[in-house]
């Protein structure tokens, strides 16, 4: 992409998080919305922000990004305050809501109006439109859009200012499979070049095969924070191993003290291990592995067990 | 300048602002040509008939103020407050971005509305042979008047929707205290009346009613009411969350 903007050099070295939010807190009358959450995000990962509804997700998203005041606490950005930073959307991009357009409005002026706000020219307009796939529908009236294309106009509007921070809240809400897919692809794609994404869902399973770690919070906290694969191993997780050499592994892992089960398909499920702990003992014993899977269904259980507590009185 | 660009997009972008245009223009007309046709001519011949006539053409004041409501209710009613907030962080800044475009249209509005009835209504003045006696100055200060007027209105109109983010409660809010609220007031005490922002903008275009402001003094009071409206707005802004 063409529009890129300069960070000064050594100003990364002072800024080892991408993502902080310290002791952030919000407050509704009663209700506290985020209590006390604190966590870092480093850069070039993705990061999958999960809870059920009403967790605090959004409200987190929203201090972050300067849409909300913090009761207390701070969030900060590449260091700073969303809203101190120098044209932020030049730096960080954003899809809170996949409805925040005005249905009269075609979808290329929406991004016209934004890209002039922040000094970009339409050319740049034309750039997303084509990233996103949008171009045919460009200028119909969003009104028009299915809700696809209208997530997909949320994500041009994001990487107008080709930004290193992408900051996603439910984007997977109300897709079918093929455009999850097409957005588990966009994502891989957009931090294989060291970016950053941050995204939220209240679904572990939506997200499972894009993030490489999750933050879970329920009730405003934070209740872990960790790689996919070290939750899976923490909670009790299963993975499902193939091999010509079973019986070696079994034994293998067994000295280990990971407990295994034969699967009538021929393969062991490895209780309470990662992925990287069987294939490291594996090659270790000199045994050939034709499949090394985390097992899905185990990673929803996982996060059922850890969002399924009472709110704190 | 480039979130005003943005601003001014954004007004033309839709159908809304059109709308409210095509609505002036039509009223506009029919009321002048009407008026002027069908008024007899012991009506039309002092400079306060004429005056009174040709001022129909602050009615776009009334479109001015609902097209700058629609600069922030629109954004909180279809949500395009978030990425228009992510894209422009600071309220303050945001704010006075939308006042300046709510300005700039409602200068539009004044220009096209005081424009039609001013030239039509002389035009059929003409026709209908009455002379004009309106003085250069005065009609300086009706065309003047009319149109600074009509600008303010747009501010205002910014102002309100930003204390009032609700656009349907910003409208009525606004309709009713124009057509109903001030009109009791001037009607029951006309001295306080005079001093509330439609009749001081009334004012401005001249001696229109003898118990209104002189125009220079309708003038100040219409922009001190614009800077008190858009005072209590960015402050309200600067509150509120963006949910």
């Amino acid at each position: 992409m063409g529009y890129t903007h300069e960070v000064p050099l050594g100003e990364s070295e002072h800024v080892p998080s991408v993502v902080q939010c310290d002791s952030l807190s919000k407050r509704y009358g009663d209700v506290l919305a985020v209590d006390d959450l604190s966590f870092a995000i480093e850069a070039g990962t993705i990061t999958g922000f999960l809870g059920p509804n009403g967790a605090g997700k959004s409200t987190t998203l929203r201090m972050l990004l300067g849409l909300a005041e913090p009761t207390s606490g701070h969030a900060t950005v590449f260091g700073s305050p969303y809203d101190e930073l120098a044209t932020p959307a030049l730096r960080i991009g954003a899809v809170l809501e996949a409805t925040d357009f005005h249905p009269g409005r075609s979808g290329r002026d929406h991004l016209r109006m934004l890209s002039r706000a922040v000094g970009l020219p339409d050319a740049r307009v034309d750039d997303v439109l084509a990233l996103v796939e949008l171009q045919g529908a460009s200028r119909r009236r969003v009104k028009g859009y299915s809700l696809g294309m209208r997530q997909r106009l949320g994500l041009a509007a994001a990487l107008l200012g080709n930004p290193d921070l992408l900051v996603l809240d439910e984007p997977a809400n109300g897709l079918d499979p093929e455009g999850v897919r097409w957005l588990r692809d966009f994502l891989r794609d957009f931090a294989s070049g060291g970016r950053t994404v941050l995204i939220s869902s209240h679904v572990l399973a939506e997200i499972a095969q894009t993030v490489d770690q999750v933050l879970i919070i329920n009730h405003g906290r934070l209740v872990t924070e960790s790689t996919l694969d070290d939750l899976t191993a923490r909670v009790g997780g299963v993975v499902r191993v193939q091999s010509p050499q079973l019986d070696q592994l079994a034994a293998v892992l067994a000295r280990e003290g990971i407990v295994t089960t034969r699967n009538n398909d021929h393969a062991l499920l490895a209780q309470g291990t990662t992925r990287e702990r069987v294939g490291d003992l594996a090659l270790a014993g000199g045994i050939a592995l034709y499949e090394l899977v985390t097992e899905g269904s185990s990673l929803e259980e996982v996060f059922l067990d850890l969002t399924s507590g009472e709110a704190p009185q | 300048m480039n979130q005003l660009r943005a601003e001014l997009l954004k007004i033309r972008s839709t159908r809304t602002t059109i709308g409210l245009l095509v609505g002036l223009i039509a009223l506009a007309l029919l009321f002048t040509i009407l008026t002027c046709t069908l008024s007899p001519m012991s009506q039309l011949l002092t400079e306060q008939d004429q005056i009174s006539l040709l001022s129909f053409g602050s009615i776009a004041g009334v479109f001015a103020a609902l097209a700058g409501v629609m600069l922030f209710t629109s954004e909180y009613r279809f949500g395009t407050i978030r990425p228009t907030s992510l894209f422009n962080p600071s309220r303050g800044r945001l704010f006075v971005t939308k006042i300046t475009a709510g300005v700039l249209s409602g200068f539009v509005f004044g220009v096209i509305g005081e424009g039609l009835v001013f030239s039509i209504g002389m035009m059929i003045l003409k026709i209908r042979g009455v002379s004009v006696v309106m003085s250069g100055a005065n009609m300086t200060e009706l065309l003047v008047g009319a149109i600074v007027g009509t600008a303010l209105w747009g501010a205002i109109g910014v102002a309100v929707g930003a204390v009032v983010p609700n656009q349907v409660g910003a409208v009525i809010t606004l309709l009713a205290w124009g057509f109903v609220v001030e009109n009791l007031v001037f009607g029951f005490l006309p001295k306080i009346g005079r001093f509330l922002p439609v009749h001081a903008s009334d004012a401005m275009m001249g001696p229109l009613e003898n118990k209104l402001l002189p125009g220079n003094v309708g003038l100040v009071v219409v922009v001190g009411w614009s800077l008190v409206l858009a005072l209590i707005g960015v402050t309200q802004l600067r509150r509120r969350d963006v949910n």
